[in-house]
């Protein structure tokens, strides 16, 4: 069973506890200028993997500040996952999507593939690789909450298996009318192991909305699937071409030979040499 | 990194988040680099000042603060301080065309030398304004003078409302850390709290005033100045109506006060320049706003503005001189957190007063009033534990912040008061003349525009939670 977090962003403060506890465990660098991990600027980066965004928005005709934690999402199907072809990212059983810098050939097709612009490339180094939140993988394969997660001074996350949070979340917004009678990932691309819930639209709160319930890689897959058949077919073709071209070529030669008997003259090997 | 956050492997286990701090918040700001987010400050902010945490979610719009600094005391990492305003001092120094003044808190003068290397408590009172010429200020005062000036205010106003004239309990207003936390909420106090200005904002409203006629200076060319033990007397400063001068030359963007400097703030100006604090020569302070009495000096301690209005209101009430035992208060000295005492006052009765320092010492005192169990008269409150001597801007000599540390500066405030050969605000001579050549009567007509003010409830920026 996956496990998952479940961020109910009416609880946070913004106080960015979160993204101090991701670059201390993941031992990150403090980018600030470039990319700010706290405030209205905040931008996932090659060394921010999570982010506070913060957002004034209007809620029943009042300004109300609220902030947004981001970072990847896990997606269920995981479209980087099937973008890359070097099994650089891999979704674990337990729920994070993991990426393997050891395999990475540097393609950036998972940046193209990621509905939500998690990953990001190393440009300012000379060897870059790519870089996500791995939702402490580790840790959470031992059991333990993400980083992050362990670190809320508000308990704006709860960490757990997905399924019970799913039903979590939908207790809490059923019992309470106050919030968006949506779950953020419980069908998005197929299904996200972190979840959200809000007090405001999650449109007002940068989160893309509209997305395909269907799992991006199924987009690939029906057509996908016939690459072994397509390939083997095309074998089959490009073989019996060859088989043909060959067998033209040989049958050419054979004929040749029949109707010119007449050795040709072959060199000595003493002729070759200055005597 | 302490070691106390150590733990085996790349993350500690001590880890428990932190205080939310608005980029924008004027008092203190955050190094995140230096954040090790070991709770310190949840700390100090929960349980000493009971603001973080005291307050449902979700936020509305704004992230509740009360800018006591408190938290830049805890922090072992030194990753929260204050916001740094040396810059634009030194701005205002370098231009000729300014005049700079500067005054310093009670409470500062027996704590800066800790930046310097001697023990908690040692008085450098005129150390203090020998370096602050040798940085270049044009005239140094003393917010003790302006203390002796609040009182007046304060006990004619307590005066006043004992005879029927507004809400009993009357609460003391001098410190912005307790204000903001009474105005967010406690906000149905707000008629309790004396409407009188603070010391600082009251010498700045005098400054570009009564010191800028006198001296033949243009207000709009004074640039002012305040050391300050506090983190919260730069958004108090900056409250659009602390302009009382302003207001009186009709130009409103004059403020009363323009830099706040916490000691902090004003050692390392100090350092920057190179002056050995220890080796300059004692230099008095600049007349004509900084005499001060006894009573003034009290305001940096827990109680002393309770003790300093207890002197003079006695006056005030009686038209006598408070007797010997009144000028040694001791029910309302110490640390301890709330204290009490009965005073009696020919000619006002038995005058009950109540005394609190830290906000978790307040709520008990204001849910007691609330609830009718409790009939003050007079209550002082100060936002920081142990009063202004232990204010946010205060040098970080101990970690976390210690009643040895605060002891030692208490003693020194209270034999600097018994040093004094006046020590009731009203016989401060200054504060005679000032009121016969300028301000007329205490909670007169002049008074009210220049050294009185109002608050505002900000209950409806944060769900209070309910007590």
């Amino acid at each position: 069973m996956s496990k998952g977090v479940l961020v109910d962003l009416s609880k946070c403060i913004g106080c960015g506890s979160c993204t101090v506890a991701c670059k201390m465990y993941n031992q990150n660098q403090w980018i600030e200028d470039r990319s700010p991990t706290c405030g209205a600027q905040a931008t996932l980066a090659d060394q921010n993997w999570t982010v506070i965004k913060s957002f004034e928005v209007e809620k029943d005709g009042k300004p109300v500040w609220r902030f947004v934690k981001e970072q990847c999402l896990h997606c269920r199907e995981p479209a980087c996952a099937s973008a890359c072809f070097a099994k650089a990212f891999q979704k674990t059983p337990e729920g994070p999507v993991v990426y393997y810098p050891s395999l990475c050939v540097g393609c950036r097709y998972c940046m193209v593939a990621c509905p939500f612009s998690v990953p990001k490339y190393e440009w300012e180094k000379p060897l870059p690789y790519v870089t996500k939140c791995m939702m402490c993988a580790s840790r959470v394969t031992n059991g333990q909450a993400p980083a992050c997660v362990s670190v809320c001074p508000t308990h704006v996350m709860t960490f757990g298996d997905r399924d019970a949070l799913l039903e979590q979340a939908k207790t809490i917004i059923a019992n309470n009318p106050g919030y968006v009678q949506h779950i953020y990932g419980e069908k998005e691309v197929g299904g996200t192991e972190w979840i959200y819930i809000s007090d405001v639209p999650f449109e007002k709160l940068g989160f893309k909305t509209g997305l395909t319930e269907k799992p991006l890689p199924s987009y690939t897959s029906t057509f996908m699937t016939y690459t072994p058949i397509f390939g083997g077919a095309w074998a089959v073709v490009l073989g019996g071409i060859a088989l043909f071209t060959h067998r033209k070529d040989k049958v050419a030669s054979k004929e040749k030979s029949e109707s010119d008997p007449a050795p040709r003259k072959t060199i000595e090997p003493d002729e070759r040499r200055p005597s | 990194m302490p070691e106390q956050y150590n733990a085996k492997g790349v993350f500690p286990v001590q880890v428990r988040g932190r205080v939310p701090i608005d980029p924008l918040n004027l008092a203190i700001r955050r190094d995140d680099r230096k954040c090790i987010l070991c709770g310190q400050c949840v700390e100090a902010c929960e349980r000493v000042q009971t603001v973080m945490g005291h307050y449902d979610l979700p936020l509305i719009d704004q992230i509740p603060c009360i800018d006591c600094g408190q938290c830049t005391l805890w922090c072992p990492t030194g990753a929260i301080t204050e916001v740094d305003d040396t810059a634009k001092v030194i701005r205002a120094l370098e231009n000729p065309d300014l005049h700079v003044v500067v005054q310093t808190a009670p409470a500062t003068r027996v704590a800066l030398g800790e930046e310097f290397g001697m023990p908690p408590g040692t008085d450098i009172e005129l150390q203090q304004v020998a370096a602050l010429k040798a940085l270049g200020f044009d005239t140094v005062l003393d917010t003790n003078f302006s203390a002796d000036l609040t009182i007046m205010e304060e006990a004619t106003e307590l005066v006043e409302r004992l005879h029927g004239k507004g809400p009993l309990p009357q609460f003391t207003s001098c410190s912005p850390g307790w204000v903001k936390f009474c105005e967010m909420f406690y906000p149905e106090f707000i008629p309790n709290l004396s409407s009188a200005k603070s010391p600082m904002t009251m010498l700045g409203a005098m400054i570009k005033t009564h010191y800028a006629k006198v001296r033949g200076i243009d207000p709009a060319k004074i640039v002012s100045v305040a050391i300050m033990p506090c983190t919260a007397k730069k958004s108090e400063a900056a409250r659009p109506e602390m302009n009382g001068a302003g207001m009186l030359w009709e130009k409103p963007e004059i403020r009363d006060i323009d830099i706040v400097l916490t000691t902090r703030e004003l050692a390392r100006l100090i350092k920057s320049r190179q002056i050995d604090l220890a080796e300059l020569k004692p230099q008095p302070y600049d007349r004509l706003l900084s005499e001060y009495s006894g009573a003034g000096v009290l305001f940096g301690v827990t109680g002393g503005v309770m003790e300093a209005a207890v002197r003079t209101g006695y006056y005030l009430a009686s038209g006598k001189r408070p007797p010997d035992a009144l000028l040694d208060l001791q029910p309302v000295r110490g640390l301890k957190g709330i204290k009490e005492a009965t005073v009696d006052i020919p000619g006002a009765g038995q005058i009950r007063v109540a005394v609190c320092s830290g906000m978790s010492n307040a709520r008990p005192v204001l849910d007691a009033i609330r609830k009718g169990e409790k009939h003050w008269h007079f209550v002082e409150f100060m936002g920081c534990p142990g009063g202004c001597i232990a204010g946010g801007g205060q040098p970080r000599s101990a970690l976390p912040p210690s009643d040895a540390v605060r002891t030692a500066r208490m003693n020194a405030l209270y034999s600097l008061d018994e040093r004094q050969t006046v020590r009731l605000s009203y016989e401060n001579s200054e504060i005679k003349a000032i009121y016969d050549n300028f301000l007329g009567k205490p909670c007169g007509e002049l008074p009210h525009r220049l050294l009185h003010t109002h608050y505002q409830d900000r209950s409806m920026h944060l769900n209070a939670k309910k007590a």
